[in-house]
């Protein structure tokens, strides 16, 4: 028999995966959608790509919306969903388990899905700026900047001196692990916004930056990569024919002018370059490809991944080995002369330094030399003189968090600034630039007219400050939220239960067959099934928990705005707005709208469960004000020279605890009026004994699951009435229970230390202690109306609770467990 | 039930001049000025049928008699009240409780027949009592009062102990009975006829049972509902009801020593209880008691005896920011006379006036010693 569901107390919730809301009559209170911390995952993104949000989207199968999440931070996801260096999985809580999410993959799961079902792509933006912005260089910086730029209504042009726009992507990165047709559907999309890419267009001249601003551009951002190719420094580096460096050598295998290679092939280095250069190579046809690297495996630049694959194609890697000549005859290269390596202390990169062993030399025979050992920015299109403050490994000096260079209006990001590095920390300085740029032209408008609606449009989204939610600041709200933080992902706070979970390994990835791969430069990973991707995601465990996907405001249109607390540490809470709220429970599916779900938007009425006061009932005694620890009522005077109280909207959280101890009833909580609680006392069954239970929010449940029914003695007809928080069971409650004929009532709600609200309660124990008191004059034996508060963390707390009460009714015995003793001696004896 | 044209007759509403004396003498309706009971009387007369019902202003009459007196053709405003709230009532229409409604729900749990209560456990050795003879002492719901209200630090038991020892010291050991329920007035001035008929026919047989000749209340409310409601509905009651200070005054003279000399000195003010005083029309009697304990010196507030304020609500029926402001003005004319203790001979007076007292920003300006006229005089006893 299934269980029924039960609202769980809220910090259960939080151990589920995604977005609950706990109590949809409470929505007022700021747990309404839990998001406690960011994901170590999405902490560890330089772009910040909101990942838990996309996997748990593509868990609900929601595929779309996960691609869109993705391209909030990410121009490229098929790009990165590839070749990402993936510093998430790295962080990733489910690799204590077993092993981390495929959190890369499921990015180019959800690229791929889009690929598979087309949709028509977003035609061009409108231009609303005055200003223009040029950008050197089509690599995933340049690209990222202008695709921001766009969206921020500037027009963009980007200048590229290859044939292809792409960068590394296209220059660099062989097909075979990036396919072309990717590549170019992505920057489609970009161009279709309206960003102008001239390629074919290189940048230099003396005057080059100075013809930019000349020609109407107001501002520029250089992100030129680092494509040339260092030198090995070593002998005989220039004199034969047969030596390639790796970027040229890719480059032009990528354009497919492969040149053609010797069987023996040795490459000189350890990064990415020298494993897609002997890889290439392979592919091309030569029979012994070697990988010379001068220090051990473990310092290898090169991903661990890409080295395994490297070597399952045949590559072989030489470790602890480096070339101090090259060999040749009649101009041809032969070989290299080679020398053993130990290591010794770490220098400031932290790998320990290369000693070349005394008298190790010797010979290593080879038809071609690929070097593949560093690239730096190519600086040739700068004149000899200029501005720019230039760093001794030839890349450019920019201000660390604005990137702007020593010329004003000129910033510089990407590989260009930091070296070979990766795509998405290109893809995070794009955003930085055109951030920047923004600013930048903004505060140079605000100089010219001191336009007050520029310095607004700089403000950054307020903290703590209710926003209104329409698609467009969905986005606002988001990226904030993403890159704000400054956070590293080992400062994720939140204990994640592992021991919770049973081992499940990540999904396998097809792969083309050994033989398949090396033919030729097809891509060898052939992608997630849908299948596999939904089960892949499905085991992330959502540390968070919410993944701030904001479907629940998309799903339910009546939610219009989402409270968002970045205090910079965290961006913490998330509100629904106080009207939503469900008039009746059990017809409201709770996991259709806010788990991240399934179904259609389902129609909520709305009412809050904030509280208000009538105005000419309330007599100022000021009770209200004195209990509630939010201080949501107030006292203000009265023309007639007395005072009301007035409960702010805002700030009441709607336990109900202020209406049970006004004398006046003047207070009225939506929902929980009178004609609710005798509607609910009218299932009175006079042929049975009937038990009224009321319990809090957090504790107990209107469901009745089954083995409670089970359980409970055949004669009892439970009736159960929830209040937000048991500091609303007034006295009148119980004694109307009983007068409508309740046998018995027993009131359960959260120890103290556990109150949501932390003070409801004891205000309950002293309603119930005076009832208590009043019942026994009235010659009521004490098992009549019980009191108890379960630990709510324990599953059972609250059934054992209701069982011990119908056992104690039927035995006519009290138990004194319930009971507060110090709270039940007679107030009568004076 | 009677018929509204029987109501009208038996109120003499037909014969209203719409002079407007009794809004005028209102305590409601000076401070709320949507309220006039003259309106109530026009509307019930020129409304059809059972319109006049719907009127929620119905509810907000304090039923203190305050308008009565002057009124030149003597209608029966109170009455029309009571038998509209009735009738209003039985159509599914109800007053605005106070407490969630939480006293009127006790009072109609009172109606189970085969209640064990343990009402008496306040008595003490002290106290002597009986369970059969000639006079009767009715608690009323004094226990259950200091349980609700004891965050306002009311003492109604002081009250009740205090009866009780004025009693014995006039050489009377009353019978008190442990299965009494509430008097019921609550219920009959919020429309429930059915549930206060249930208590009137328990009380009475249960004090027929003991055979008392006079019964006596230190509750002004009971005792009215006793003498005159259940004495309506349930004919002749075959004894005699009668407030503690009446029957305290009329016992005096026989034990002159009743009061010690050697008294403190106590400047006290008297807030006349709407039931004791228009509704019974006993003004003298508890003065007279007051007045013979040496050392109290009684100065009256602006508005006494006829003319006393009302404590501001009754029958736990809407208890708003008007009856504040009427709880606000009575304690200022209390402080207005200098006098020390404000004595009151109702509970419900002390448990309103205490309310009142506790407001956080009037604060001191409020605060008085307040005290039944049953304890000032019992504390004085030899
Ligand atoms: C072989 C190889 C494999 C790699 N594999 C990975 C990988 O698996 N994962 C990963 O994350 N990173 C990888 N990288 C690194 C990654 O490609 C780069 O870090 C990234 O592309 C840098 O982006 P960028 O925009 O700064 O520069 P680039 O992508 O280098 O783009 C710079 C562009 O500027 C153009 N340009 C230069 N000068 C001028 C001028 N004067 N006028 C006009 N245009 C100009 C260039 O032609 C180029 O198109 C790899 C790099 C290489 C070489
Ligand atoms: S388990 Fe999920 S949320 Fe947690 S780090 Fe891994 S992918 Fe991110
Ligand atoms: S408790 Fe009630 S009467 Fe008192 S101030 Fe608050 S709302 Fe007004
Ligand atoms: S005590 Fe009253 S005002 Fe304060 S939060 Fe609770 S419901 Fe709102
Ligand atoms: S009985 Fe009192 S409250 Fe009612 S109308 Fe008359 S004066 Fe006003």
């Amino acid at each position: 028999m299934e269980r029924s569901r039960r609202v769980e107390p809220f910090e259960q919730i939080l151990k589920q995966p995604g977005v609950s809301l706990s109590f949809p009559r409470d929505p007022n209170s700021e747990y309404a959608v839990g998001r406690i911390d960011t994901s170590p995952c999405r902490l560890a993104c330089p772009a910040g790509v909101n990942t838990k949000a996309y996997i748990s989207l593509i868990a609900a199968g929601r595929f779309r919306e996960a691609l869109e999440v993705v391209r909030e931070t990410n121009p490229f996801p098929g790009i990165c969903g590839r070749v990402c260096v993936h510093p998430c999985e790295s962080f990733c809580n489910r690799a204590q388990v077993d092993e981390p999410v495929a959190i890369c993959r499921l990015k180019r799961f959800v690229a791929d899905y889009e690929l598979q079902h087309p949709q028509e792509p977003a035609g061009p933006l409108p231009v609303t700026q005055k200003e223009k912005v040029a950008i050197i260089g089509s690599g995933p910086a340049g690209l990222t900047a202008a695709n921001d730029l766009i969206r921020k209504g500037y027009a963009v042009t980007v200048f590229e001196a290859m044939p292809k726009a792409g960068g590394m992507l296209t220059a660099g990165i062989p097909s075979f692990r990036l396919p072309r047709p990717i590549i170019e559907y992505e920057i489609d999309i970009i161009k279709k916004l309206g960003v102008e890419i001239k390629t074919g267009k290189k940048i230099s001249g003396r005057r080059a930056i100075d013809k930019l601003f000349e020609t109407g551009y107001d501002a520029v951002f250089i992100a030129i990569g680092a494509h040339k190719g260092k030198k090995l420094e070593i002998a005989g580096e220039d004199k034969y024919e047969g030596t390639l460096d790796a970027s040229s050598f890719l480059y032009q295998v990528n354009l497919g002018r492969a040149p053609k290679l010797a069987n023996r092939v040795a490459i000189i280095g350890g990064g990415n370059s020298a494993l897609d250069a002997a890889r290439s190579a392979v592919r091309l046809g030569s029979k012994a490809v070697t990988i010379v690297y001068r220090r051990s495996r473990k310092e290898m630049p090169a991903n661990e991944w890409e080295i395994e694959d490297a070597e399952s194609e045949g590559v072989k890697i030489q470790y602890l080995t480096a070339p101090v000549e090259i060999l040749g005859r009649n101009g041809k290269v032969t070989g290299m002369k080679c020398t053993r390596i130990s290591l010794g202390e770490p220098d400031e990169s932290g790998r320990r330094r290369p000693i070349p062993v005394q008298a190790s030399e010797f010979t290593f025979k080879a038809g071609n030399i690929i070097a593949a050992i560093s690239q730096e920015p190519d600086l040739s299109f700068l004149p000899k003189k200029h501005e720019f403050d230039i760093s001794k490994w030839r890349t450019f000096n920019v201000d660390e968090s604005t990137l702007a260079t020593s010329r004003p209006g000129v910033f510089a990001g990407g590989d260009a600034v930091t070296g070979p590095n990766t795509v998405i920390d290109a893809i995070a300085s794009g955003h930085v630039a055109a951030q920047s740029i923004e600013n930048y032209l903004n505060s140079q408008s605000l100089q010219q007219a001191s336009d007050s609606k520029a310095a607004a449009k700089t403000s950054s989204p307020g903290s703590l400050d209710q926003l209104t939610l329409d698609s467009s600041s969905t986005t606002d709200l988001r990226a904030t939220s993403l890159n704000g933080s400054g956070r590293r992902p080992d400062e994720f706070e939140i204990k994640v239960d592992i021991g919770q979970n049973r081992k499940k390994l990540r999904a396998d990835m097809p792969i083309m067959s050994r033989s398949a791969r090396i033919a030729g430069f097809d891509e060898a990973e052939l992608g997630f099934s849908e299948t596999a991707a939904v089960a892949e995601a499905q085991r992330c465990l959502r540390c968070g928990p919410c993944g701030e996907c904001f479907i629940c405001v998309s799903e339910c249109e009546k939610t219009v705005s989402v409270m968002a607390s970045t205090d910079g540490r965290r961006d913490a809470l998330l509100r629904l707005p106080p009207e939503i709220t469900t008039p009746n429970l059990q017809s409201w599916p709770l996991d259709g709208i806010l788990n991240v779900g399934r179904r259609k938007p389902i129609p909520v009425q709305i009412t809050p469960t904030t509280c208000t006061v009538e105005q000419e009932i309330c007599r100022g005694c000021g009770e209200c004000v004195s209990v509630c620890e939010y201080s949501a009522p107030m006292l203000i005077p009265k023309p007639n020279g007395l005072h009301v109280s007035i409960i702010s909207e805002r700030i009441c959280r709607g336990c109900g605890t202020c209406v049970a101890v006004c004398p006046s009833s003047a207070i009225v909580q939506q929902y929980f009026s009178e004609d609710w609680l005798l509607g609910k006392l009218q299932s009175m069954d006079q042929t049975k004994r009937n038990v009224v239970i009321f319990t809090c929010n957090w504790n107990g449940t209107e469901l009745v699951p089954p083995d409670l029914e089970a359980m409970s003695q055949p004669d009892a007809n439970l009736i159960f009435i929830r209040t937000t928080c048991c500091g609303r069971i007034e006295p009148s409650f119980i004694f109307r229970a009983l007068e409508h004929g309740a046998d018995g009532v027993l009131a359960a709600g959260c120890p103290t230390s556990a109150c949501h609200y932390s003070f409801g309660n004891r205000h309950a124990t002293e309603h119930f202690s005076k009832v208590r008191n009043m019942l026994n004059l009235l010659g009521y034996s004490p098992e009549k109306f019980q009191w108890t508060w379960p630990d709510k963390n324990r599953d059972d707390g609250f059934i054992e609770a209701i069982g011990l009460h119908l056992r104690n009714m039927r035995d006519g015995k009290s138990c004194s467990e319930f009971v507060d003793e110090n709270k039940t001696r007679a107030v009568t004896d004076a | 039930m009677n018929t509204l044209a029987d109501t009208i007759k038996k109120t003499n509403a037909l014969f209203c001049l719409e002079c407007g004396k009794c809004t005028a003498s209102c305590p409601i309706a000076q401070v709320n000025n949507s309220y006039s009971p003259r309106r109530v009387v026009g509307h019930t007369l020129v409304k059809s049928g059972d319109d006049i019902l719907e009127d929620e202003m119905l509810w907000a009459c304090l039923s203190c008699k305050s308008c009565e007196p002057g009124c030149p053709a003597d209608v029966d405003y109170t009455r029309l009240t009571l038998d509209l709230r009735a009738r209003a009532s039985e159509a599914g229409l109800h007053g605005m409780c106070t407490h969630g409604g939480a006293l009127q729900a006790l009072m109609r749990i009172m109606t189970t027949p085969d209640l064990k209560q343990n009402r008496l456990d306040w008595l003490n050795g002290d106290l002597k009592t009986a369970d059969k003879g000639k006079v009767l002492y009715f608690v009323g719901c004094a226990p259950y009062f200091d349980i609700f209200f004891s965050d306002l630090g009311v003492k109604t038991l002081d009250t009740t102990r205090s009866a009780i020892k004025l009693l014995n010291a006039v050489g009377v050991e009353p019978v008190l009975m442990a299965n009494e329920r509430c008097c019921g007035h609550d219920l009959l001035w919020s429309g429930d006829q059915e549930n206060f008929l249930k208590l009137a026919e328990h009380n009475l047989q249960a004090i027929k049972e003991t055979g008392a000749k006079q019964v006596v209340f230190s509750c002004p409310e009971c005792c009215r509902t006793i003498k005159e409601d259940y004495a309506r509905n349930l004919g002749n009651l075959g004894f005699e009801a009668l407030h503690i200070s009446e029957f305290i005054t009329d016992n005096m003279a026989a034990s002159q020593s009743l009061f010690p000399t050697n008294q403190r000195q106590e400047k006290v003010t008297f807030q006349d209880p709407c039931r004791l005083g228009r509704h019974l029309g006993a003004y003298e009697a508890p003065r007279k008691m007051m007045q013979a304990v040496p050392g109290v010196e009684l100065s009256e507030m602006r508005m006494s005896g006829k003319k006393a304020i009302c404590c501001g609500v009754s029958n736990w029926l809407n208890c708003t920011t008007y009856s504040k402001q009427i709880q606000v003005e009575r304690l200022r004319q209390a402080h207005a006379t200098g006098a020390d203790t404000l004595v009151t001979a109702c509970p419900k007076c002390e448990v309103h006036l205490r309310c009142a007292m506790k407001d956080p920003n009037l604060g001191d300006e409020l605060k008085i010693e307040i005290k039944d006229v049953a304890t000032l005089a019992a504390e004085a006893l030899a």
